[in-house]
């Protein structure tokens, strides 16, 4: 029974792993470059959450969009001072620029916020419902309807309207979509504001179910959406997802052979794995 | 219609372009022939504002679009279709088609519906896959879908950069009718071509280009008559 309930607590956070990922391939696909701010805007999110529901009480849902506002505001500062100003210079100078501005945001989040962890507060009161003798937290299943829900907006964003058809585009040849008639410069910025406001949510989602938030939770969390969307094969959405759940599960069935002090070491162990038999990721294609 | 004055493109520290100028009439099929690196390709992209111009002025029906941005130069109702066919891969073809509409956003679907259909009535090949992916297609099918891209926009000027590159000669033969049919039907096109005696042929008029220089006008036949020409671009 400990082993189903472990089951379920890795799919839980699994699924806030795979709305990470979802966002950064989101990034990475308009912006085309990696990012080593978005475990920063995460936090941001998750720090949004920890003040509004301090300022206006605890309503989960309202939060998540204020999350998602805030995040995706971060993410516009990040364009501006990474990316666009960087647009003819050589690719790795906006790469470059995001760990500066990962490192600015961590310590200004320090200064602002303190160094010490918070404590979130607690929703749904732990209410479980009980299978059997498995138990299954109602905020559990909170958090996988909201990412199941926030996945298929965005796929039917992206693939039903022609905002989301720019998107695409871009993600897939910006000078093809320049030539059709795209604004590019305006299509990354949306494509970018997106992608960290699916961080930001993703880290209040991370926040509420620890119960806690720091300045310095962005670095694990980061690298985790990175992992995801790298074994689900770099800017797929759909591979990201479900990459995202694996890591979770993986983590949490191994913890529950071991110590829960080797749970990062799980994550990246699978990582390194996969692209050693599979280097295009679980759902790339070879040679993209 | 398109005016192109004293235009110089630098790459670095080689020019690609020395001072061009050249002017488009509505309703004429203009061709630009030259080797390897004469400025063909850079010519198109300095139209559509993809490099930087180091000098020169860019007019377009009384419009300056010199420093225009590529998207509302497209906008304007210049379609490029650029070499190598930047196709969207992973989009199917008949959203390759949609998308080449982006500009226009009050367009009704019903209209849109009818301008693939249209393009269809023209590649019919490119009608039976449409719910196939960009990147499925072979390389001739998915040049006759960058041209219908293209078209979809219903361009006053349509920029095509080596339609004929890499296609079996059936095919060319296939593209270059299309384009005496889609003159007729009102529009004005540039074409870039290697194959220098089927551009001519098919031209109104032509400039010749070598080392970012024009160094030969005229009308089709005349060029194509040309001692010169025949010698460097006709192998005769």
């Amino acid at each position: 029974m400990y082993f189903l309930e472990q089951l379920i607590n890795g799919i839980c956070q699994g699924s806030i792993y795979a709305l990470m990922a979802i966002g950064y391939a989101v990034i990475y696909g308009v912006v085309g470059l990696v990012t080593f701010t978005y475990g920063e805007i995460i936090m941001m999110g998750s720090f949004s959450a920890f003040y509004y529901f301090i300022a206006f009480g605890n309503n989960l849902w309202m939060a998540l969009i204020a999350g998602f506002i805030t995040a995706a505001l971060v993410g516009v500062v990040v364009h501006k001072v990474c990316y666009q100003r960087f647009l003819d210079a050589p690719r790795y100078i906006s790469l470059i620029c995001t760990i500066g501005m990962s490192m600015f945001l961590k310590n200004l989040a320090t200064i602002l916020f303190g160094s010490e962890m918070k404590g979130m507060p607690t929703f749904f009161g732990g209410k479980f419902i009980s299978i059997g003798t498995i138990r299954v937290g109602y905020l559990q299943l909170i958090i996988i309807a909201v990412v199941i829900i926030l996945t298929v907006l965005l796929t039917i964003y992206l693939k039903k309207t022609r905002m989301g058809m720019r998107l695409r585009a871009v993600s897939q040849d910006k000078k093809a979509a320049a030539l059709v008639g795209i604004n590019v410069k305006t299509t990354t910025l949306i494509g970018n504001c997106i992608g960290c406001g699916l961080g930001g949510v993703a880290g209040i989602l991370l926040g509420v179910y620890y119960n806690s938030v720091l300045p310095t939770m962005g670095g694990m969390a980061g690298l985790k959406a990175f992992s995801a969307m790298v074994l689900g094969g770099l800017g797929s959405i759909v591979g990201s997802a479900i990459s995202g759940v694996i890591i979770g599960v993986v983590e949490n069935l191994g913890i529950a052979l071991t110590s829960s002090g080797l749970r990062d070491v799980f994550a990246f162990v699978l990582l390194v794995l996969i692209l050693f038999i599979r280097p295009q990721g679980l759902f790339g294609k070879k040679g993209n | 219609m398109l005016k192109i004055e004293n235009l110089v493109v630098n790459y670095g520290y080689i020019s690609a372009l020395r001072g061009i100028s050249l002017e488009i009439e509505e309703n004429e099929i203009i061709t630009l022939i030259g080797g390897n690196g004469a400025g063909k390709t850079t010519t198109l992209m300095s139209i559509s504002n993809l490099v930087k111009k180091t000098a020169g002025e860019i007019v377009f029906n009384g419009t300056d679009i010199s420093k225009m941005d590529p998207d509302k130069i497209v906008r304007l109702g210049i379609a490029h279709v650029p070499e190598g066919r930047n196709i969207f891969k992973k989009l199917t073809v008949e959203e390759n088609l949609i998308i080449g509409t982006i500009t226009e956003k009050n367009l009704p679907r019903k209209e849109i519906h009818s301008r693939c259909e249209e393009m269809f009535t023209l590649f019919p090949r490119l009608k039976e896959r449409r719910k196939k992916s960009g990147g499925s297609l072979s390389g001739g099918e998915q040049q006759m879908l960058a041209i219908a891209r293209g078209m979809m926009l219903r361009p006053k000027l349509l920029m095509l950069d080596e339609p004929s590159l890499g296609l079996a000669p059936i095919i060319v033969e296939e593209i270059f009718e299309l384009m005496n049919r889609v003159k007729q039907g009102g529009m004005t096109i540039l074409l870039i071509e290697q194959n220098a005696m089927l551009a001519l042929e098919v031209a109104d008029r032509g400039y010749v280009l070598q080392n970012g220089e024009i160094v030969l006008s005229g009308t089709g036949r005349e060029l194509l008559n040309n001692p010169e020409v025949k010698k460097a671009y006709l192998g005769i």
